[in-house]
C-alpha cells in the first residue's frame, strides 16, 4: 500500500509538471527561445485562481478567470519581449525572460505581500478518498485527470483538426507552410496561448493543493521545467509528459529512500543527468510537436 | 591687507552682515548638536523571506518610536539605520561593513535569519560592534565573540525542551520526525535528536524536505506507514501550513508538534481546520496580561495588516534591550554597552521575562508552549526546568 501511496503521489507531481512545461516546449519548438518568463505565467495564474475565487466565493470561476487573463499575459510576453528580439541570438530573448521572470516575482511579493494569499474556502485541499488503504486527494484526482484529458486533447488537435495540422506543420516546416497559407505568426500566439493556459491551470491546481500561493510558487517551475523538456526531447510535447511522469516518480521514490542525504531537487536532477547520459537526445528525440 | 579688508567691511552693512551669519552657520555646522544615537538593523526586507523581514522591520521602528517619544536615551534620540540584507549571507556581510564603514555604526540589531546572523557576527565581532541577534537560532553566531547577543533561544535548546514536553508531559513513546532542511531547522532537530532517548521516545523514522518544498506526498505517506503516536516537525509557517494541511488529510490524527517558526496567524490561515490540536513549541504567549504588550499588539496589527507574532515580539524587545543596555552602561560606548548587556537581570521582554544571559550571551527564560484551539494560540504550558534545555557555556 505504501508503495503504491508513493507512486500515485508521483503521478500526482508529473501531471503537474506536465501540465507546467507543455507551454515551455511548445514555444522551443517554435522559435527556440527558452521561455524562462513561463514560470512567472503559471504563478500569475496560481495568483489569479485564488483571488478571483476568494472574490466570487466560486473556486471553479477562479479557474474559468485564470484560464481566461493569462494567456492573454503569455501572448503580451510574446508581442512585447519576444517578437523585437527574435532577429538576435537566442540567448538574448532568453536573458530578457529571465529578467522578466525576476521582476515578476518582485512584483508578486510588492502587489499581493510577502505572506501569500491563501484560499478563504477550500473544501478540495483537505477532501481525500481511501481506495483499499491507498490514500488519493481529491486535487490529485483532479491533476490527473486534467493532465490526461488535456494531452488527449492536444493530441487530437494536433492529428485531426485542419488549426492543429497546420500548427504542426508550422513548427517543422515554416516557409512550406506559410505558402500554403498558415499564417506563422496566428500559431505563435497559439502556442503562447494553449502553454499560458495549461500553466494556469497547473498553477491554480498547486494552488488548491498546497492552500498557499506565495511570491516564490515559480521558482521550481523556472528550472524544473527546463530540465523537464530537455529530458523529454526539446519541442516534443509526448516527450514532455512522458519526461514529467518519470521525474515525478523518482521525487517521490527518491525523496523517501535518499532523502536523507539529498534533497529533492537534487535527486531530481541527479535523475536528469544519469538519464541524459544513457539517452542526451531526450526521449523522444527534438522534435517538432 | 587686513586693513583694507576692515575698512570695507566698516563700510559695508550687507556685507558684513553675510559674513557674519556665514561664520555662525559654519560654526553651526561643525559644531555636532545633540547627535543621534544610530542602531543598525539588517532584516530580510526582499526575497523569500521577505514575510518576517517586513515583520521584524515594523516591530524594530515601533521600539524606537517608542523609546524617542519616551525621551530617547541619555538624553539623544535612536535613529534606526536600515539595510536588506535578503537573508543571504553575501548580502549579510555587505550591508554589515556599510553599516561598520559607511554609517559608523556601533551597535546593531541583527533581525534576519540564521545563514545571515552567521556571516555578520564575525564582521561585528572584528570591528568591535555589538550585535543582538534578535532572532537566528544558529550557534555560531553566539561563538562569535562576546560582542554578540542572542534574543531567542537557540534550536538545540528548543529542541530539547521538545523532547522534554513531548516525552514527560504528553508521554510519548513514538514519533516520527520533519525536518527543514535549514540551519534553523536541523539545529532545532538536533536537539531533539540528541535528548529524546533521555525522556523514553522512540524515534521511528526521519524525513527532512527544504524551505522551497510545499508539497509532502512522500513524507506523508511515510509517516502513514510508520503509524507514530505524533508527529514533531521544524519549519516556517510557509512549510507547516501545507505540511500540517497535506497531513491531516491524509488520515493522520496523531497530534502533530512544530517548532517556534510554526508561530504565525498564516499557520492557521493555509492549515485551516488541519491546525486544530497542533502543539507549538516556545511560541510567543499572546493572552499575557501585560499592558506594553496588548498595546504592541494593537498598534502592530494596524501597521502590518497582521497580528504580530514571536519575530516582531522578539525584535521589538531586541531595540529595546538595546536602549536599555546603553542606559545601563550610561554609554553609546560600545565595550560598556556589550557589558552592561551582559549583566542585563530580569528585562521584561515582549513575551515574558528574561532572566539574563549566561556566559556564550544566551538568554536564560523558559519556554512556552501553545496549541491551537478554535484557530487560536492558546497557552498550554510553560517548560521552566531552564536545566534541561540550558543553552551552552563558553
Amino acid at each position: 500500500m505504501y508503495y503504491i501511496d508513493l507512486a500515485v503521489t508521483g503521478i500526482g507531481f508529473g501531471c503537474m509538471y506536465a501540465m507546467m512545461s507543455v507551454g515551455l516546449t511548445l514555444v522551443y519548438g517554435l522559435l527556440r527561445i527558452l521561455h524562462v518568463a513561463h514560470a512567472a505565467v503559471f504563478a500569475l495564474g496560481a495568483y489569479v485562481t485564488v483571488l478571483i475565487a476568494n472574490a466570487t466565493s466560486s473556486i471553479a470561476l477562479g479557474f474559468v478567470a485564470s484560464i481566461i487573463v493569462t494567456p492573454l499575459f503569455g501572448m503580451a510576453i510574446y508581442r512585447l519581449l519576444y517578437e523585437p528580439l527574435l532577429k538576435y541570438r537566442p540567448d538574448v530573448p532568453m536573458i530578457a525572460s529571465v529578467g522578466l521572470l525576476v521582476l515578476m516575482q518582485d512584483a508578486f511579493r510588492i502587489i499581493f505581500g510577502e505572506q501569500g494569499v491563501t484560499f478563504r474556502r477550500n473544501a478540495f485541499a483537505f477532501t481525500t478518498f481511501n481506495f483499499a488503504g491507498v490514500t488519493v486527494s481529491a486535487v490529485q484526482i483532479a491533476i490527473v485527470i486534467t493532465a490526461t484529458v488535456v494531452f488527449l486533447g492536444l493530441h487530437i488537435f494536433t492529428t485531426r483538426t485542419r488549426i492543429g495540422i497546420g500548427w504542426r506543420a508550422t513548427v517543422s516546416r515554416p516557409q512550406i507552410a506559410a505558402s500554403f497559407g498558415i499564417d506563422p505568426i496566428k500559431v505563435r500566439y497559439l502556442s503562447f496561448a494553449i502553454g499560458s493556459a495549461l500553466a494556469a491551470a497547473a498553477g491554480g491546481l498547486v494552488a488548491l493543493m498546497n492552500n498557499l500561493v506565495d511570491p516564490g510558487i515559480g521558482s521550481v517551475v523556472s528550472y524544473k521545467a527546463l530540465a523537464i523538456i530537455v529530458l523529454g526531447g526539446l519541442g516534443s510535447v509526448r516527450g514532455t509528459f512522458i519526461a514529467s511522469l518519470v521525474l515525478g516518480l523518482v521525487e517521490a521514490y527518491g525523496t523517501i529512500f535518499i532523502g536523507g542525504w539529498l534533497d529533492r531537487d537534487a535527486i531530481a536532477f541527479l535523475a536528469l543527468i544519469v538519464l541524459l547520459m544513457l539517452r542526451p537526445q531526450g526521449f523522444t528525440g527534438p522534435r517538432t510537436a | 591687507m587686513l586693513k583694507q579688508i576692515h575698512k570695507a567691511l566698516a563700510s559695508n552693512a550687507q556685507l558684513s552682515l553675510g559674513f557674519a551669519s556665514m561664520l555662525m552657520f559654519g560654526i553651526a555646522t561643525v559644531t555636532p548638536a545633540s547627535a543621534d544615537i544610530k542602531i543598525g538593523f539588517q532584516a530580510p526586507l526582499t526575497g523569500p523571506s521577505a514575510t518576517d523581514g517586513k515583520s521584524a522591520q515594523i516591530a524594530a521602528t515601533m521600539a524606537v518610536e517608542d523609546i524617542n517619544a519616551a525621551g530617547g536615551v541619555l538624553g539623544q534620540k535612536i535613529e534606526l539605520v536600515t539595510y536588506d540584507d535578503q537573508a543571504k549571507s553575501d548580502q549579510a556581510i555587505f550591508t554589515a561593513n556599510k553599516l561598520i564603514g559607511e554609517d559608523g555604526v556601533k551597535l546593531v540589531v541583527n533581525g534576519s535569519y540564521s545563514a545571515s546572523g552567521r556571516a555578520a557576527a564575525p564582521v561585528f565581532q572584528k570591528a568591535g560592534v555589538v550585535m543582538i541577534s534578535a532572532y537566528g537560532v544558529h550557534p555560531d553566531i553566539t561563538r562569535a565573540g562576546d560582542y554578540m547577543f542572542r534574543l531567542v533561544h537557540l534550536g538545540p535548546p528548543q529542541g530539547a525542551a521538545t523532547a522534554l514536553y513531548v516525552g514527560k508531559t504528553l508521554g510519548i513513546k513514538k514519533i516520527s520526525t520533519i525536518t527543514m532542511d535549514n540551519d534553523y531547522g536541523q539545529a532545532t532537530m538536533d536537539g531533539f535528536l540528541e535528548t529524546s532517548a533521555k525522556y523514553g521516545i522512540e524515534v521511528l523514522n526521519k524525513y527532512s524536505y527544504s524551505l522551497k518544498d510545499r508539497q509532502f506526498g512522500s513524507i506523508v505517506a511515510s509517516v502513514k506507514r510508520d503509524n507514530p503516536d505524533a508527529v514533531y516537525a521544524t519549519g516556517y509557517f510557509f512549510t507547516a501550513g501545507p505540511l500540517v494541511a497535506q497531513l491531516r488529510a491524509a488520515g493522520i490524527t496523531v497530534p502533530i508538534i512544530g517548532s517556534q517558526a510554526f508561530d504565525s496567524e498564516k499557520f492557521v490561515e493555509i492549515a485551516g481546520p488541519a491546525a486544530e490540536g497542533t502543539y507549538i513549541m516556545d511560541s510567543f504567549d499572546r493572552d499575557r496580561k501585560d499592558e506594553s504588550l496588548q498595546k504592541f499588539f494593537a498598534e502592530f496589527k494596524s501597521r502590518a495588516g497582521y497580528s504580530p507574532e514571536g519575530v516582531a515580539a522578539v525584535t521589538y524587545s531586541a531595540v529595546k534591550l538595546m536602549a536599555d543596555g546603553i542606559k545601563r552602561a550610561n554609554s553609546a560606548d560600545p565595550e560598556k554597552v556589550r557589558d552592561a548587556l551582559a549583566a542585563t537581570k530580569d528585562f521584561p521582554m515582549l513575551e515574558g521575562n528574561l532572566n539574563g544571559f549566561n556566559s556564550l550571551h544566551e538568554i536564560l527564560m523558559p519556554i512556552s508552549v501553545n496549541v491551537i484551539k478554535d484557530s487560536k494560540f492558546t497557552p498550554v504550558g510553560v517548560i521552566t526546568d531552564l536545566a534541561a534545555f540550558a543553552p551552552p557555556e563558553k
